[in-house]
């Protein structure tokens, strides 16, 4: 469980985290999700007591990190992949992390055989691969056998196996009842692994819900219509209240309506239609739609919001949650 | 996705054992980080050779000298014999103190470290108490291979080995002791500065330039300084009461004793060490 009240960075005049108050809770998988500069690592950075707050207060399994007696034993955490000494092997890495906690070496040998580090461990971290570092730091976050396990970006440079082996992994860990926080960027994956989301733009906390409430919240759904008259549809739609959208020609995308009224008022005015299909936005909308601009939408987050972004809702949302 | 429950690579292990940090757990990380990295083992090596090299170079090229010559030079001299290499051993051991704290922060390590040692002040005591460890242990292996190299000219230069002498056994001693400070000092200043190559010239323009400078410049605010600048100062512990007297009857200003001098190194090993500690717990990792 980590509890963060207030939470705020200043670099100077630069405000990365902006009064954050958010709970990450046990037994699920909780994302933590905006754009680059958005305070994500920043935040994460503090709670295990690397980034001293500017002001706020930041508690894992009810205390401090920094309070802890075994700090590796409640959090598990990747960071950065490249917080290694690069002229240490992988395994000598790991044993001096596990010194420090007085964890044996059998233990040290099942991270890297979890891991798949196998082959590379006594090689130089150095001579690594950005894949082969996520691996390592994932090793390292899972050596003291964590409460909580806080992963930045643990996805990013692994093939697609190792993308897999992560996100079954994290459900893994959460489905025993850990606090698994996971950030990502790439909003496809968050789909697929998350339970719950919190999604961030410029330091401050713009949604946090379960994915699901997220997705339903941030963008009503739309209606995709497909009619060899869509001017005419488009004109009626217009006036009986709905946002059109056209996106190609005779495509249209219909929000503030639903497919039977349009199917009606379409027979009504005579117009034919070849296609009538509800669409139901994916996380990647809702994510664009909450931090396009996090200002004019930060209040809008509890209310369905009209979604004037069309170009980004044209484009495939390849894993989107449906 | 919950059919997805179970990696396969996960085995069905009892729980991992876990014991709180302790300092000798610490301890025992920073002992091992020192072993585990090429660049120690390296630095270690080259101070060793460095001392020796330089220990068996003088042996000889003090028999080819006069007797007044070779006595002047300190070739007849145990202690002075021993510790010829000691203005390069130095500068390897300032690198060495330094690099332990500052390729922590240029690999991104200093991360890994203090997220398993929030607490992080543990730390900085640990690698002060390994480096010492480590630095006074090759000191002492470089000045017997020194001894056995500079052996076979022994007898032909007149050296004497007499531990019962007060003035001898205290420069050996004085030896070992003397690199660990400036070996301290390098991690002082890699703590405080935190970037390796503005630390490496930080200590080394002190060691090099800065004290030499106050000690051949006749201002008198050099002169009334100069004695108390680390190296200036802890490098007594080392000289026999002839050079001492010497480098006294050079200024009229204070003569510390060879303990005093030595105090004052250490003395500003934990002041700039104290500041260090501080910033440490304040400043972002």
């Amino acid at each position: 469980m980590i509890e963060a009240r207030g939470l705020t960075k200043r670099y100077g005049a630069k405000t990365a985290v902006d009064g954050m108050s958010f709970t990450v809770q046990p037994g699920k998988v909780t994302g933590f999700l905006g754009p680059n500069g958005a305070g994500k690592s920043t935040t994460m950075r503090m709670v295990v007591g690397l980034d001293r707050p500017t002001a706020g207060t930041v508690a894992v399994n009810g205390r401090p990190y920094a309070q802890h007696r075994a700090p590796l034993r409640e959090v598990g955490a990747l960071l950065d992949a490249k917080a290694v000494h690069t002229g240490r092997s992988a395994y000598n890495h790991l044993r001096v992390m596990a010194a420090t906690h007085g964890i044996s070496r059998s233990r040290v040998d099942e991270v890297i055989e979890m891991t798949g580090l196998g082959p590379v461990a006594r090689k130089r971290v150095g001579g690594f691969s950005l894949g082969m570092g996520q691996r390592l730091g994932i090793a390292s976050a899972l050596l003291g056998d964590p409460h909580t396990l806080i992963l930045d970006e643990p996805v990013n440079g692994l093939d697609p196996e190792g993308v897999l082996w992560v996100r079954n992994l994290v459900r893994y860990l959460a489905g025993q009842g850990r606090t698994v926080f996971l950030s990502s960027h790439l909003m496809s994956e968050m789909a697929l692994t998350a339970d719950h989301i919190i999604v961030v733009g410029r330091g401050r906390v713009l949604a946090d819900a379960p994915v699901q409430d997220v997705v339903a919240r941030a963008s009503g759904t739309a209606v995709r219509v497909r009619s060899p008259q869509a001017a005419a549809l488009e004109e009626l739609l217009r006036r009986q209240g709905a946002t059109v959208t056209s996106v190609e020609h005779g495509l249209l995308e219909v929000t503030g309506s639903t497919a039977p009224a349009i199917g009606d008022a379409a027979a009504s005015a005579a117009i034919a239609l070849h296609e009538l299909t509800p669409v139901q936005s994916s996380l990647e909308d809702a994510y664009l739609a909450l931090t396009a601009d996090e200002v004019e939408y930060h209040s809008a987050v509890a209310g369905p919001t009209t979604p004037s972004d069309a170009p980004a809702r044209a484009t495939a949302p390849t894993g989107a949650v449906r | 996705m919950t059919a997805l429950a179970t990696p396969p690579t996960r085995p069905a292990a009892p729980a991992v054992a876990t014991r709180p940090v302790t300092f000798g757990r610490v301890l025992a990380a920073e002992w091992l980080k020192v072993r585990t990295v090429r660049s120690t083992v390296w630095t270690l090596a080259v101070t060793v050779l460095a001392m020796v090299g330089i220990s068996g170079l003088f042996a000889w090229a003090s028999t080819t000298m006069s007797d007044e010559q070779a006595a002047s030079a300190g070739g007849t001299d145990l202690p002075a014999l021993l510790s010829a290499g000691v203005n390069l051993g130095q500068l390897a051991v300032a690198v060495l103190g330094v690099l332990v704290v500052t390729s922590e922060y240029s690999t991104g390590m200093v991360r890994s470290t203090f997220a398993a040692v929030p607490r992080r002040l543990p730390v900085l005591v640990a690698k002060a108490l390994v480096l010492t460890g480590v630095v006074v242990v090759a000191t002492v292996v470089a000045m017997l291979l020194s001894y056995l190299v500079s052996l076979p000219f022994h007898d032909e230069l007149g050296v004497t080995v007499d531990l019962a002498d007060a003035e001898q056994l205290r420069r050996l001693v004085g030896l070992p002791l003397y690199l660990a400070g400036v070996a301290l000092l390098g991690l002082a200043f890699g703590a405080l500065l935190r970037h390796t190559a503005g630390a490496m010239t930080a200590v080394i323009g002190l060691l090099l330039v800065v004290e030499t400078v106050f000690s051949i410049v006749p201002l008198r605010f050099f002169e009334l300084v100069g004695p108390f600048l680390p190296s200036t100062a802890g490098a007594r512990v080392m000289y026999g009461e002839d050079t001492l007297a010497m480098i006294d009857g050079m200024r009229d200003t204070v003569s510390l004793t060879p303990w005093q001098g030595y105090g004052v190194m250490i003395a500003w090993v934990v002041v700039l060490g104290g500041v260090a500690a501080v910033l440490l717990r304040r400043r972002d990792a």
